[in-house]
């Protein structure tokens, strides 16, 4: 899913992939490096159930709610993918 | 010549009024205070509906009294099928089905019970009703198709990272000539691979449940000789909110035609959810005379099955 630069919250996205990386690193158990462009299911292991605990992390320590409804999973494979996706899809929690 | 057909005559619905608030079952199913926020946020999860004081029994004999037009229509009952996603329920020799049958006045009845489709059993006894009735000799012979189930072990009261399950039932009287929801389609599809107990498919079974579940409703929607867009309201089985919004965006149809207020409110109810969803379809007016809707079900266990079906009201 392409999502237009214009509506992403550039202040917000840098925090996103912050918390993230060091969400993902924790659940995938991985003592290297997170980066954006890894996949998070191939690379990562990241389960599914794991992915909603990664949006509730996010949501929780950024204090926003993501429109989970409108997130196409299959298309966000890689951390930057689902970063810029939420930085343009959440808003105040 | 009147066209034999499934139709569903009536539908009762019993929930117990006994409603569990999702953290007050964290120490008892051993969920922990982030699987507790997860179903609630995502899975859409509030309260269960659960009561310890009734029976499996109790919880039948309720849906089956709320069945107002069975009353003096007993004796045209000819079959009694009860969808069940738990093979074994109660110690043999017990049989709260036989036994709620009796005290109904439908021991003459043909009462039986499916399982093994998990929580699509409903679909299937509803579907297996119709056959039945169209083979029946006698045009006016009805059916009884039955749901229920107690939530009573652990297992039965959790799926893991998925949805908490409820306690309710549900009667539904069936005919081969009622006006009023007419079957159109059933699509089913029995995906054996999806063994829980014997493979390590938990993580592909994720990744294929929605693909699965839009095949199969698209070929239901196709085999009623529609289009996806032609259907005014889903009811779907209450696994939970956040799946049902993903395969809503899979298939590109809206999320707000899908009836997914019982979720918060019931839990999933095993194969009972279709017609709770239903009854509150009925009660809030959301069918309309000539409307086609789906029902959808998945079974997941000893294997995995996928079932829809198409009415119009």
């Amino acid at each position: 899913m392409t999502v237009p630069e214009a509506q992403v919250d550039a202040a917000l996205r840098p925090r996103v992939v912050e918390v993230m990386t060091e969400v993902i690193a924790r659940l995938s158990e991985r003592d290297g490096p997170v980066t954006e462009d890894m996949d998070l299911a191939d690379e990562l292991g990241l389960s599914s159930s794991m992915g909603l605990e990664l949006l509730l992390e996010v949501e929780e320590r950024l204090g926003v709610q993501i429109d989970v409804e409108k997130m196409r999973t299959d298309e966000l494979r890689t951390v930057g993918l689902l970063a810029t996706f939420i930085a343009a899809h959440c808003r105040p929690a | 010549m009147i066209p034999i057909v499934t139709a569903l005559d009536a539908v009762s619905v019993y929930t117990p009024a006994v409603r569990v608030p999702i953290e007050s079952l964290a120490e008892p199913l051993g969920l922990t205070d982030i699987q507790v926020r997860l179903f609630r946020r995502f899975h859409g999860l509030g309260e269960i509906s659960l009561d310890p004081e009734r029976s499996l029994a109790d919880l039948l004999r309720a849906a089956i009294d709320g069945l107002g037009s069975l009353r003096g229509r007993e004796h045209l009952v000819r079959y009694v099928v009860y969808g069940r996603a738990m093979p074994v329920v109660v110690p043999y020799p017990a049989n709260p089905l036989h036994e709620v049958c009796r005290e109904a006045g439908l021991g003459h009845a043909l009462a039986f019970t499916v399982t093994h489709q998990s929580c699509a059993g409903g679909l299937l006894a509803l579907e297996s009703a119709g056959r039945l009735l169209e083979a029946d000799p006698d045009p006016d012979a009805l059916a009884l198709v039955l749901t229920g189930e107690k939530a009573f072990t652990r297992d039965a009261r959790l799926l893991p990272g998925t949805s908490i399950f409820g306690e309710g039932a549900s009667a539904a009287l069936v005919s081969t000539h009622g006006p009023r929801d007419r079957l159109l389609s059933f699509s089913c599809a029995q995906r054996g691979e999806f063994d829980t107990e014997f493979g390590e498919s938990a993580e592909r079974f994720q990744r294929e449940y929605r693909p699965f579940l839009a095949e199969v409703i698209r070929d239901a929607v196709g085999a009623a000789g529609l289009a996806l867009d032609d259907i005014a309201l889903v009811l779907p089985h209450n696994v939970n909110v956040v799946t049902w919004q993903r395969l809503c965006l899979l298939m590109d149809f809206p999320v707000e035609r899908v009836l997914l207020s019982n979720v918060p409110v019931n839990g999933h109810l095993f194969c009972s959810d279709a017609f709770a969803n239903y009854a509150t379809a009925r009660e809030r007016g959301l069918l309309r005379e000539g409307d086609r809707y789906l029902v959808a079900a998945v079974g997941a266990g000893a294997g995995a099955t996928f079932s829809a079906m198409v009415f119009q009201h």
